[in-house]
C-alpha cells in the first residue's frame, strides 16, 4: 500500500530532478538577487533592498526600455489581430482544400529557423534589397529608403514571426462559432457587417485574448530580431537585460528588471484573462 | 459577393506576407554576390561550398546537434515520466494538480527571464556556462512541452486497458511497455520531435548558458559582423532539415499507435 503510493513519485522524479534545481532554484534565486546590491566583481551583496526596483522604474535609462517593449509588444499584438482575423476567418469558412493551404502557411513559418526568416526581411528591406532596389527601378526615389535597422523593419519582422501565435487560437475559437447564428441574424434583418460585428468578433474574443497574450510575451521576450534588425536608439528589454547582466556584471540590476519583465507578462495575462471572464464567461482562459 | 472577392485578396497578400521572405532568404544562398541583398547579381553555388567549408559553421551545427538530442532525450524521457504519474494508476495522488501547474509553468516565463536567472544558478551549482549548462537548459523548457504532448496522447487512452491486462495476469511493468507505450507512442515521437526543434533553434537560454558556440548563436554573429549569402546557404540547409522533422511528424500523427498482440 505505502509502495503504490510512492509510484507516482517515482514516475515524477526525472521531470522533479531537473525542474527543481534547474527552474525553481533559478527564479528563487532571481528574486532574491533582485532584493540584494551590485558588486563591481558581478557579485551579489547579501543585503535586503529595493533601491535595484526603484532604480529600474524611475531610471528614464530602463524606464525608456519598458516604454519601448511594451509599447511595441501592444502594436505587434494588435497589428497580429488587425491582419489575423480576416486570415483566420477565411481558414475557417473556406474549402477543406484550401483550409489545408492556408494552416500550411501558418506552421511553416513557424518550424522555420528564426535565422531564415530574418535573412528574407534583410534582403527585402536593406539598401541593396528588394524594396529599394524597385524604388530606384521605378524612380520613385532616387537613393536607398532606409528601413532596416529602424524600428519599423524590426515591428514588421516581429509581426511575421509572430503572426501564427495569433492566428492559431483565432482559427480555434471561430471553429467554436455555430455558423447558423449569422443566417439566423440576417433573416431578423441584420447586415453581413452587422453579422460579423455583433455576433462573430464576441464570440472570438477568447481566441483573440490568448493569441494577443502570446503575441505581447513572445515579443517581450525577443532578443533575435531586436539584435539583427533593430536599432539602439529604440531599445528592447531582451537585448538590454543580457547587456546588463553580461556585459555590465550587474546581475542584481538585471535582475530587477527580469522581474518587473514578469510582472509586466503577468500583468497583462491576468487583465486579458479579466476581459474574458466579463465578456465571454463561457470560455477557457490561458 | 463583393466582401468574399475582398477577402480573398486579402488572404492572398497575408500568405505572399508569410511566405516571401522564407522564398527570399532561399533565393539568397543561391546568389553570386558578396552581399545580402535582392534581387541577386548572379546565381551560383559559391556559398553552399563557403558554408560547409566554414569550420565554425561545422562546430556549431555539430554542437547544436548534440544538445539537441541530449535535450530530447532528457525532456521525452522526464516529460513522459510526468505524464504517466499525472494519468495512470492512482493519478489522483495528494499535490497532483500543484505538481502539473508546476510542471507547466516553464512554458509561462519569457525564455530570456529564465535564460538570466539560470545562468547564476549553473554557476552556483558548479556548473560553468557549456554544453551541459545549455542541455539543462533546454530541457527546462522541453519537460513541459513533452508532459503536455503525451497528456494529450494519454486523453485518448482508455484506462479500462490497464485493468484488463492485469486481470489476464500481466505485472504492471510489462503491462506498461506492451499496452501503454505502444498506444502513446505519436505522442511521445511528436514531443521528441518538438523539443529537438525548439532546442535546435534556441536562443534567448543558449545565449547565457552556452559560450555563444550553438548554430543559431554562431549565425546570428556572422549576420552581425560579416552578412554574406554563406548564412542563406546554412539556412536553407537547416530548411531542409526542419522539411524533414515535419514530414517525420506528419507521418507518425497519421500512423496510429497499435499494439501488437503475438511476440
Amino acid at each position: 500500500m505505502r509502495l503504490r503510493a510512492l509510484t507516482p513519485w517515482l514516475w515524477l522524479a526525472p521531470a522533479l530532478l531537473v525542474l527543481v534545481p534547474f527552474f525553481a532554484l533559478p527564479l528563487g534565486l532571481l528574486l532574491r538577487n533582485s532584493l540584494g546590491r551590485d558588486e563591481p566583481s558581478g557579485g551579489v551583496e547579501p543585503v535586503f533592498t529595493l533601491e535595484n526596483y526603484g532604480s529600474v522604474l524611475t531610471d528614464p535609462f530602463y524606464a525608456t526600455v519598458f516604454l519601448n517593449t511594451a509599447g511595441m509588444a501592444a502594436g505587434v499584438g494588435l497589428a497580429a489581430l488587425v491582419v489575423g482575423f480576416p486570415y483566420a476567418y477565411a481558414v475557417v469558412r473556406c474549402s477543406a482544400r484550401w483550409r489545408g493551404v492556408l494552416l500550411w502557411a501558418v506552421y511553416t513559418p513557424l518550424l522555420v529557423s528564426v535565422i531564415v526568416r530574418v535573412l528574407g526581411w534583410i534582403a527585402i528591406t536593406a539598401d541593396g534589397g528588394l524594396i529599394n532596389a524597385a524604388l530606384l527601378a521605378t524612380g520613385l526615389s532616387s537613393r536607398p529608403l532606409r528601413i532596416l535597422y529602424e524600428v519599423e523593419g524590426m515591428g514588421v519582422g516581429m509581426l511575421h514571426r509572430y503572426l501564427p501565435l495569433m492566428v492559431l487560437p483565432l482559427v480555434n475559437a471561430l471553429q467554436r462559432v455555430p455558423w447558423d447564428l449569422l443566417r439566423a441574424s440576417s433573416s431578423l434583418g441584420a447586415g453581413p457587417g452587422e453579422g460579423i460585428l455583433r455576433i462573430i468578433l464576441p464570440l472570438s474574443l477568447p481566441g483573440a485574448v490568448i493569441g494577443f497574450q502570446l503575441v505581447f510575451a513572445s515579443v517581450l521576450s525577443d532578443y533575435v530580431l531586436p539584435t539583427l534588425m533593430g536599432t539602439t536608439r529604440f531599445r528592447m528589454l531582451a537585448p538590454a537585460l543580457y547587456d546588463e547582466a553580461v556585459t555590465n556584471l550587474a546581475t542584481a540590476t538585471a535582475a530587477a528588471m527580469a522581474v518587473c519583465a514578469l510582472l509586466l507578462v503577468v500583468l497583462m495575462l491576468g487583465l486579458g484573462n479579466l476581459a474574458v471572464r466579463r465578456l465571454a464567461p463561457w470560455a477557457r482562459t490561458l | 459577393m463583393r466582401s468574399a472577392w475582398l477577402l480573398g485578396a486579402f488572404v492572398a497578400l497575408v500568405l505572399l506576407f508569410l511566405l516571401g521572405p522564407l522564398l527570399i532568404a532561399i533565393a539568397v544562398a543561391f546568389s553570386s554576390g558578396e552581399r545580402i541583398g535582392f534581387p541577386p547579381p548572379g546565381l551560383s553555388l559559391r556559398w553552399f561550398a563557403d558554408a560547409l567549408g566554414n569550420e565554425q559553421f561545422r562546430d556549431a551545427a555539430a554542437r547544436s546537434l548534440w544538445v539537441a538530442l541530449a535535450a530530447t532525450v532528457i525532456s521525452v524521457v522526464a516529460g513522459t515520466g510526468a505524464a504517466v504519474a499525472l494519468t495512470q494508476g492512482q493519478g489522483r495522488f495528494a499535490g497532483r494538480a500543484w505538481v502539473q501547474a508546476f510542471i507547466m509553468l516553464p512554458l509561462a516565463i519569457p525564455g530570456i527571464v529564465l535564460g538570466l536567472a539560470l545562468l547564476p544558478t549553473a554557476i552556483m551549482l558548479g556548473l560553468r556556462p557549456g554544453f551541459w549548462a545549455t542541455v539543462l537548459g533546454h530541457a527546462v523548457v522541453g519537460i513541459p512541452y513533452s508532459a503536455y504532448l503525451v497528456l494529450a496522447a494519454f486523453a485518448q487512452y482508455d484506462p479500462a486497458l490497464d485493468r484488463a491486462s492485469a486481470s489476464l495476469g500481466v505485472g504492471p511493468w510489462r503491462s506498461f511497455l506492451r499496452v501503454t507505450l505502444p498506444l502513446i507512442r505519436p505522442g511521445i515521437v511528436s514531443a521528441a520531435i518538438c523539443t529537438f526543434l525548439l532546442s535546435f533553434d534556441n536562443v534567448a537560454l543558449s545565449l547565457f548558458l552556452s559560450r555563444g558556440d550553438t548554430l543559431p548563436l554562431r549565425l546570428m554573429q556572422h549576420i552581425q559582423f560579416t552578412a554574406t549569402p554563406a548564412v542563406a546557404a546554412a539556412s536553407v540547409m537547416l530548411v531542409l532539415l526542419s522539411l524533414g522533422a515535419m514530414l517525420m511528424l506528419g507521418r507518425v500523427l497519421r500512423g496510429r499507435g497499435t499494439i501488437r498482440i503475438a511476440g
